[in-house]
């Protein structure tokens, strides 16, 4: 009662193209006022995102149309590649430094961001390698521990950056992961108390994140600097109401959300499109992490359904990380929202891990109703 | 055909349920912020973008009690700025220093201010259309010329102190401006705008106008004509008297309305920064508290008829002093008044025969109608910064405290106080609540929103026992030591006071507070009015007791009964004596007193003796005309001076 379609799942394309629309579009309204001031140009940001958009759904296609299998050959190198280019972000004068992270390679305002294409390069060496190993993977030392400490180097050349955002999304990514592929629930349980105790080691070693943990408790103590982000996030989710401001007109946008249009985009979003606006938007995501999922389940093989469960997996961390902080529900970690924030380098990820997702796709056995 | 293990396909199933739960959960909050927090959460985001300019509203009119504006506001422009939309803070102050009155320096201290809107003060409030103009042709960005109120005053300084003044702000900061200044002020209007978080105007937002509520207007129990002239009288006796302060106030008995109010030293209220904090600070009329002297002596008298412990045509003889504890309380006439009725006691105001009354009272008793008749206490008179008063606590009061009280010494007491006490007589016996304020009125629909109703206080006296003060204090003016307060026709009654004024615990030769405390008609009185002064310094001599105020007060009350149309009588008591008739004092002997002795006995004489000093020294030599002889109210009486005390006479000189 089940046959192999070989087709691409056409949902999951309608539902990344509306929502990297939706992005667009939000990142033109949110980022106008500013990039007329800044740029003179209310086009600025917007002309660029499209151009990330374009390279993307390029990505996107040629991925889709490669059997994801070869990308097996190919995960040792790429992920060394991509510490590689970690650690070569880290040296000054190479990498730019911009809002306090050493995170961009790149000329002017064009940078790519190395720890982007690592998310993706451990995605493909995680489902590899947990594939690979699968027989291992109940062992503590030979199975468990190995490819977590892949994704540790990663977080850890990373947090020299420093950038919690990602580090926290390739934690959640590999967790997931680990989880799916049966690692024991005991392993895991100490991975999280490990975990637990290096967080709070973080946060020592840094006291401004201790600061962000206490301005996301209660922003209105400390208005005007360590909760104002949160309190602008709040105003706007808040002036917009159940049916919004209507789109464009958003109030926040006007300097008192700062860079509204990157990981603050989902405020002005909730401003101007209202509740219902959100809302869509979040369930378009919960129905790409279903289409996501049902692709994992139906994989022809266990590295398709790894590789499908970590795509969609990291896809759904960055926006619980994202919309949890953006309505004061987390502590504050910047990361962008997927598809939708402005930003070639999460942008063109994104594509590309959506186009081998939809490669799985086409392959997947799906029960016939 | 299934390649993936179970394990591996239940534990995605899981993952997909969890994360589904985990958006959802995101949803949920969601709605909670855009559903349940909207209203809190918009309100403060309007507050966070809106910038006001206030528009005030036109501040209401204080007018006379026939409606005559003695305070209006007329609107000027004035200059305010929003920093953040100023471009060239430099140059705009540079530009605006030329226009104001203001240096460029103090107008980029201000455009540098952290506020949302600041006023270009003092410089650019309230100026003049020519300059409003020139800022407007400026084109200045971030500068704007709004309306703003100016108080006027077309009476100029008539009743300054009773109006007050107010503040750059238009807040009232003294007087009725202060005391009604919620009801005046009515409420300031906005012009609201949203602006971006550098300050300037959102586009595409539209700007709101809240219209401000104009003030309502007061009208005053105030009475222009009769303010006039109670000016004119302060002004006659300044220029005459050189004191150091003079205060007045005139009041409708029946109603404890006040008609007139005046002090000096007074200001002019549209330049009230150009004069000594004092004098637009404090209203003496309410604020001063001094002793009154004889003028209380009007509470004794009416605490001992109401308790029947007097019969006004009972003897009394005055030996000069009265003992009491060991003290001998001297009368301010050298050896007495001999043997006299009490109705001449009154007349004459002879200590003695006020200590008398104040033992038959009691102490209990006497105090227990000072405080009816409201001293100690403030009066309640519409206006702030009333004083209170000092009296002696019962428990500290022995026979020599109340022998001082029943003659006015050793009590504290405020003009206004002393006034409602006089009312009360006047009116049969109740004592009134004063009151300025006659009604508040809509500026718009003329509409009264507020009339004030007469407020008794309490009944002091009865009525008989009033009528009979008054007829006694008829004769005071008549016969007695009030006499030149008397106006043909118009049956004036009424108490003259001297007190000497102590500084430092100690009273201060040649310094008194002369007083005159009046009411007319007799019969029926329409108007009490008193008037203090403070130090009077005569150029000629020293001018003493009654002589000064009792015909100022006579003045005022004559022409404000004439303005008032009020018939003359016939009825009333026939003064005396006049001018040139025959003379009724004997003069008493200054030979051997020093300088300050003999001022003192002269000022304290109901006989309104004016002394003029020649040569120099410690003592009176001699004296012309000499002791003993008979002369007339208001004799000039020459003091020779010198060093020596000469032989005084054991016995005064036979009386002719």
């Amino acid at each position: 009662m089940s046959h192999s379609n070989d087709r691409l799942d056409w949902l999951l394309v309608g539902i990344t193209l509306i929502l990297l629309m939706i992005g667009l579009l939000m990142v033109h309204s949110a980022s106008s006022v500013i990039s007329a001031q800044r740029f003179g140009d209310a086009y600025f940001y917007a002309k660029r995102q499209l151009l990330w958009a374009l390279l993307g759904l390029v990505a996107m296609t040629w991925t889709a149309r490669v059997d994801y299998h070869q990308w097996r050959r190919f995960a040792p190198q790429l992920i060394l590649l991509s510490f590689v280019f970690l650690a070569v972000v880290l040296i000054p004068g190479v990498g730019q430094n911009r809002g306090g992270s050493q995170a961009w390679l790149g000329i002017g305002s064009f940078g790519i961001q190395p720890s982007e294409f690592a998310k993706l390069a451990l995605i493909l060496f995680l489902a590899h390698d947990l594939e690979h190993n699968k027989h291992k993977l109940q062992s503590f030392w030979r199975g468990f521990v190995p490819p977590l400490t892949m994704a540790l180097v990663a977080v850890g050349l990373i947090m020299l950056e420093p950038d919690l955002g990602q580090s926290v999304v390739i934690v959640g990514t590999t967790v997931i992961l680990l989880f799916a592929a049966g690692a024991k629930l005991s392993h895991l349980g100490v991975l999280a108390g490990v975990g637990g105790l290096g967080f709070v080691g973080l946060v020592a070693m840094a006291p401004y994140r201790m600061m962000r943990i206490v301005a996301f408790l209660d922003p209105w103590k400390d208005p005007l600097g360590k909760g104002y982000q949160i309190i602008q996030s709040l105003y706007a989710l808040g002036s917009g109401g159940l049916l919004g401001l209507g789109i464009g007109n958003s109030h926040q946008k006007y300097f008192y959300l700062p860079e509204p249009q990157t990981d603050f985009v989902f405020s002005i979003l909730g401003e101007e499109l209202g509740f219902l606006g959100a809302a869509t938007v979040l369930a378009l995501f919960a129905s790409m992490v279903w289409r996501g999922y049902r692709t994992a389940l139906y994989a022809p093989d266990a590295y398709g359904a790894l590789l499908a469960a970590g795509i969609t997996g990291m896809i759904a961390v960055q926006v619980l990380i994202n919309v949890g902080v953006v309505t004061g529900s987390i502590p504050a970690t910047g990361i962008t929202l997927p598809f939708i924030s402005f930003g070639g380098s999460s942008l063109t990820l994104m594509l590309t891990a959506m186009g081998i997702l939809l490669n799985i796709s086409t392959k997947s056995t799906f029960p016939v109703k | 055909m299934q390649v993936t293990s179970r394990v591996i396909r239940r534990r995605i199933m899981t993952l997909f349920l969890l994360l589904l739960a985990a958006v959802g959960g995101l949803i949920g909050r969601l709605a909670y912020i855009q559903v349940g927090q909207t209203q809190w959460l918009s309100g403060r985001a309007h507050n966070l973008w809106s910038r006001s300019i206030p528009v005030q509203g036109v501040r209401g009119t204080i007018s006379d009690d026939h409606g005559l504006p003695l305070v209006y506001t007329a609107t000027a422009p004035s200059v305010l700025s929003v920093p953040a939309q100023v471009t060239n803070k430099s140059s705009t102050a540079t530009k605006l220093s030329n226009v104001l009155h203001m240096s460029a320096e103090k107008i980029l201290q201000t455009l540098q201010q952290h506020k949302a809107m600041v006023w270009i003060s003092p410089g650019g409030r309230r100026i003049t259309d020519t300059q409003a103009e020139a800022v407007r042709a400026l084109h200045l960005p971030g500068i704007y010329i709004t309306e703003e109120g100016k108080r006027t005053y077309p009476e100029g300084s008539l009743a300054s102190q009773v109006l007050g003044i107010t503040g750059a702000d238009n807040q009232g900061i003294t007087g009725i401006e202060k005391q009604y200044n919620s009801v005046l002020s009515g409420q300031p209007g906005y012009i609201e705008f949203y602006a971006n978080a550098k300050g300037q105007r959102m586009p595409g937002t539209g700007e709101q106008y809240i219209p401000p509520v104009n003030g309502d207007n007061i009208q005053l129990t105030i009475n222009t004509q009769i303010q006039q002239f109670v000016e004119r009288e302060i002004e006659q006796s300044v220029a005459e008297y050189h004191p150091n302060s003079v205060t007045a106030i005139v009041a409708n008995p029946k109603t404890g309305a006040i008609l007139a109010m005046a002090n000096y030293p007074t200001f002019n209220p549209a330049h009230w920064r150009d004069y000594p904090p004092n004098t637009y600070n404090q209203n003496l009329a309410i604020w001063q508290t001094f002793e009154p002297g004889s003028t209380f002596k009007v509470v004794t008298l009416s605490a001992a008829l109401q308790e029947n412990k007097v019969n006004l045509a009972d003897k009394f003889f005055d030996p000069g002093y009265y003992e009491v504890a060991g003290h001998r309380i001297r009368c301010w006439k050298a050896g007495g008044h001999g043997s006299e009725s009490f109705l001449n006691v009154v007349e004459n105001s002879c200590n003695p025969g006020f200590v008398a009354l104040g033992e038959r009272l009691g102490k209990q008793t006497l105090f227990g109608y000072i405080k009816k008749f409201g001293f100690g206490t403030k009066t309640g008179v519409d206006l702030p910064g009333e004083g209170n008063g000092i009296l002696f606590k019962l428990s500290q009061v022995g026979p020599l405290e109340l022998a001082t009280t029943s003659f006015g010494q050793g009590v504290s007491v405020t003009p206004i106080q002393q006034v409602m006490a006089m009312s009360a007589i006047a009116n049969g016996g109740l004592l009134m609540k004063p009151y300025l304020m006659d009604k508040e009125t809509n500026p718009v629909t003329g509409q009264v929103v507020r009339q004030t109703q007469p407020t008794v206080v309490r009944r002091v006296i009865s009525t008989q026992t009033s009528a009979l003060v008054r007829q006694t204090l008829e004769s005071v003016v008549a016969n007695g030591s009030g006499r030149s307060a008397y106006v043909d026709g118009y049956r004036v009654a009424g108490k003259t006071g001297t007190a000497q004024v102590a500084e430092n615990g100690h009273y201060t030769s040649g310094h008194y507070i002369v007083s005159f405390m009046g009411m007319a008609p007799a019969s029926d009185p329409r108007l009490v009015a008193y008037l203090a002064i403070d130090y009077p310094r005569p150029q000629n001599g020293v001018v003493f007791g009654g002589v000064i105020v009792a015909p100022i007060v006579g003045r005022i009350l004559g022409d404000s009964l004439q303005y008032l149309q009020v018939p003359k009588s016939t009825q009333g008591l026939s003064k005396k004596f006049r001018y040139g008739d025959i003379p009724l004092y004997t003069m008493p002997s200054f030979v051997g007193l020093t300088v300050g002795d003999a001022q003192r006995t002269a000022i304290e004489s109901s006989a309104q003796i004016h002394t003029e000093v020649v040569g120099q020294g410690k003592y009176v030599i001699a004296q012309a005309p000499a002791p003993g002889t008979k002369v007339a109210y208001g004799q000039t009486i020459r003091l020779y001076l010198g060093g020596q005390m000469p032989q005084r006479p054991a016995v005064p000189p036979p009386v002719h």
